[in-house]
């Protein structure tokens, strides 16, 4: 009974939501609210999946948004530099390369993931910084700027191509959760790092591509926010998304103590947040409270997850 | 038992968890200074109904008198200063404080907002004389040994009064030594009027120690009645309904001539210079004290622990293990000692669980066939006798006993040339058990060479055709089927006089 209300209350509490919303305000329903509330998520979708992945794997990466920030600098630099395919596979592998190294580093040490990746997201923050000596770089050449522009805020039946990005990576990586031995694998190292470390899983390889998946994915948030800007700024992504990532997965049903949960959860957190957020915002609600229900929100999802446990004793 | 001197009076105790009626109006009663044993299977309700009377658990319906007045326990705490105390089977003291802080834990004297340390140690000193134990006040908790760890638990029941202490297993994670050291404390204890409720696995502990005997079964009270009139077969068909074969002398050997696996010379810093061989189809036992090495030889073979000097050899090839991935694919896996830390992704399904090791065969156009996965997942479920409703529920949802056949399950699927065991039927029942005990058997006659660590001598040379006993990291002795129980377990100590050194 709890573990059903864990698993689904959360589906509950988005249609109640949606119900509620639907019912109160007119404007709600439009294919235009809706389409806006995408644009709003869809990098949000890409750090939550990350962060999904890495919770079942039993594992936090705090980095993602100084990873995509430090990304968006190094996808404009490859830009100018090389032109635009090729920026982009460069910044897209630049955010690859930070989670490589946040992988080797912390599964090399047996760092704690929480702090070894809240010091890392220092360093690559830091990182950005020499990478644009100053606060911004810029894509010089006009016409690229405007065909980035194009490719991932240009519309496609009234969405945005970085949410059509987004919502692909998501089901990639949900694919290849579910279906595949990696995937499997990834669940059992969550769940029990040293059982699966006995059955002759190599658990840290698992753990590494987790932190490069989280990687590659805040690589493409970098992008999207050059497509989106013309720009890298330092200031591009702040770590409060990293923390909204964190939490959506959990009010989402995903347990975080690792083992256990789907990507799809992770967006449905988003969404629920990004309901608040609007919902709120149609009826005319103080934004203060908007920020005191997602908190209330998020706690409950985390006490769900621990009175779970303690039932199954 | 009449009521005049009766401390606990337990009426028509109801406890029910979703659908099953884990104790159905259970009532009994205990005498002041009495030690009571309480046997059955495993998930006959013992440890809820002990859970009922220390307050862990509130019944559904009945009711507690204790020393003569009705009580409802909505808390361990609220039972403990009412005088019911309860040592869980899981140790429950914060492991970096010493000994004396955890002793007075939650009742610490005070001076003012501070703690009064000298009515602590004066406390301290009471209760250490009142026991005979010895134990250093100032030592930190987690240092200690388990026996020591128990005695602390001991202590601080009886800082507050405690005139009943539950005890849930106490022997199971101790040595032989430990374990003679617990039973003096227990009868001390009851001689100065305490009510002990011992919950055990162990019928001859139970027999033994208790002077009364209460057997379960599918939480009813099957029967209760003076100690010296049981015996171990009496009590088994109390628990298990119908009398049952509980040992196997009588094992068929399948092994062979045919040397197939050897260990040489390993050694690190639990290991001295082991060496043995293990035959095609024999099932070779390693015994020995908790702490000897056993698992530890196991952990090393497996590439779980690092070697530093020794070499392994499997059927004439030398093998070069670094890690359980490589042992695995040399031909060689462990069942290991903990199922639930070391063993099982709890949450995962049980098809899931058994194939842990070789999803890799289940491949299907790159993705994994749920389909294959499970339809072999019911082969290996007949195969070692799961008990269990789906396939795919997960692994948390099965008794001890089931849990511990899916790693057999696993081991079969993955079918290496040599099997290590750790201690398989800790905690399972008596017909959990047998079904091990065949599976092994089988296992060995398919020509398997098994390693089999277990605590429990009884099961060792029942299932065995040798054994090692293991003493301090190194090998003390080996025995060849059939066995002399005594020599064997005088080994345990380092004693080996009397005993064939071959």
């Amino acid at each position: 009974m709890i573990e059903k209300l864990r698993s689904y209350g959360i589906v509950g509490v988005f249609g109640l939501l949606f119900v509620v919303l639907a019912i109160s305000s007119p404007s709600f329903l439009s294919w235009q609210n809706a389409a806006n509330i995408l644009d709003q998520s869809s990098i949000l979708f890409i750090m939550a999946t990350v962060l999904t992945l890495c919770i079942i794997a039993g594992i936090f990466d705090l980095s993602v948004a100084a990873t995509a920030t430090a990304s968006a600098i190094m996808t404009v630099n490859a830009i100018n530099a090389f032109g635009m395919v090729i920026g982009i596979i460069v910044g897209l592998g630049f955010g690859g390369v930070l989670g490589l190294l946040n992988g080797l580093g912390i599964v090399g040490t047996n760092v704690n993931s929480f702090i070894g990746t809240l010091a890392t997201s220092f360093a690559f923050r830091g990182l950005g910084l020499i990478l644009c000596s100053g606060g911004l770089v810029s894509i010089t050449n006009k016409d690229t700027a405007v065909a980035m522009r194009s490719a991932f805020e240009g519309k496609f039946l009234g969405i945005k191509g970085a949410v059509y990005i987004a919502l692909i990576f998501s089901a990639i990586v949900g694919i290849f959760l579910s279906r595949t031995i990696w995937g499997r694998n990834v669940y059992a190292v969550g769940g029990n790092p040293q059982a699966a470390y006995l059955a002759g899983i190599r658990t840290n390889r698992i753990l590494i591509s987790c932190y490069v998946l989280s990687g590659i994915g805040a690589g493409i948030a970098g992008v999207i926010y050059v497509g989106r800007y013309g720009s890298g700024a330092t200031n591009a992504y702040s770590d409060t998304i990293a923390f909204t990532a964190i939490a959506a997965p959990v009010v989402g049903g995903v347990s975080v103590f690792g083992g256990s949960g789907a990507i799809w959860r992770g967006i449905l957190g988003i969404l629920t947040f990004a309901l608040i957020g609007n919902g709120l915002n149609l009826l005319g609600v103080d934004t203060t409270y908007q920020l005191t229900a997602l908190g209330l929100l998020i706690f409950a999802a985390v006490a769900a997850d621990q009175v779970f446990r303690r039932s199954r004793g | 038992m009449n009521s005049s001197t009766a401390l606990v009076r337990i009426h028509e105790l109801t406890k029910t968890f979703g659908a099953t009626r884990a104790v159905r109006s259970v009532s009994l009663s205990f005498t002041e200074g009495e030690i009571i044993g309480l046997v059955g299977e495993n998930g006959a309700g013992k440890s809820t109904l002990a859970k009922m009377i220390a307050g862990v658990y509130t019944a559904d319906s009945g009711r507690i008198e204790f020393a003569g007045s009705e009580v409802s326990f909505r808390s361990p705490f609220e039972a403990l200063r009412t005088g019911v105390a309860m040592m869980a089977q899981e140790i429950m003291l914060v492991p970096d404080a010493t000994v004396i802080e955890n002793v007075f834990l939650g009742s610490t004297p005070r001076r003012g907002i501070a703690p009064n340390k000298s009515k602590m140690r004066s406390d301290f000193k009471e209760l250490l004389e009142l026991t005979k134990f010895e134990l250093d006040p100032k030592a930190v908790v987690s240092r200690l040994r388990l026996a020591d760890q128990q005695k602390v638990e001991i202590l601080r029941s009886l800082s507050r009064n405690a005139k009943l202490i539950i005890m849930d297993e106490p022997s199971a994670s101790l040595t032989a030594d430990e374990v003679a050291r617990l039973h003096a404390t227990i009868r001390e204890l009851a001689r100065r009027g305490v009510t002990i409720l011992l919950i055990s696995h162990f019928l001859e502990e139970v027999l033994e120690l208790t002077t009364t005997t209460i057997v379960m079964r599918d939480g009813e009270v099957v029967k209760a009645g003076p100690t010296k009139d049981e015996t171990i077969d009496s009590l088994v068909s109390g628990m298990v309904g119908r009398s049952l074969e509980t040992r196997y002398f009588d094992n068929d050997s399948a092994a062979t001539q045919q040397v197939r696996f050897s260990v040489d010379g390993l050694t690190n810093s639990a290991l001295h210079d082991i060496s043995f061989e293990i035959h095609q189809g024999e099932i070779l036992g390693l015994a020995g004290l908790i702490g000897a090495g056993r698992t530890e030889i196991a952990r090393a073979i497996f590439g779980a622990d690092a070697l530093d000097s020794g070499t392994v050899t499997l059927e004439g090839k030398k093998l070069s293990v670094t890690s359980p991935r490589d042992a695995i694919k040399q031909g060689i896996y462990m069942i290991p000692e903990n199922r639930k830390e070391e063993g099982l992704i709890l949450e995962a399904s049980i098809s899931e669980n058994m194939m842990l090791s070789t999803l890799k065969r289940y491949r299907k156009a790159g993705s994994l066939s749920t389909r294959k996965l499970g339809k072999r997942a019911v082969e290996l479920a007949g195969e070692v006798d799961l008990r269990y409703s789906k396939i795919t529920q997960s692994a948390l949802s099965l008794s001890g006993g089931n849990q511990q056949k899916i790693l057999f399950g696993r081991a079969v699927e993955v079918a290496p040339k040599v099997l290590i065991v750790d201690e398989p039927t800790r905690g399972v029942d008596i017909a959990a058990k047998r079904a091990i005990h065949e599976t092994l058997l089988d296992l060995a006659k398919s020509g398997m060479s098994i390693l089999f660590i277990s605590s429990e001598i009884e099961e060792v040379l029942g299932v065995c055709d040798r054994v090692l006993v293991i003493h301090q990291g190194k090998v003390q002795v080996q025995f060849t089927a059939p066995f002399n129980q005594k020599q064997v377990v005088a080994a345990f100590f380092g004693q080996t006089s009397g005993a064939k050194h071959d």
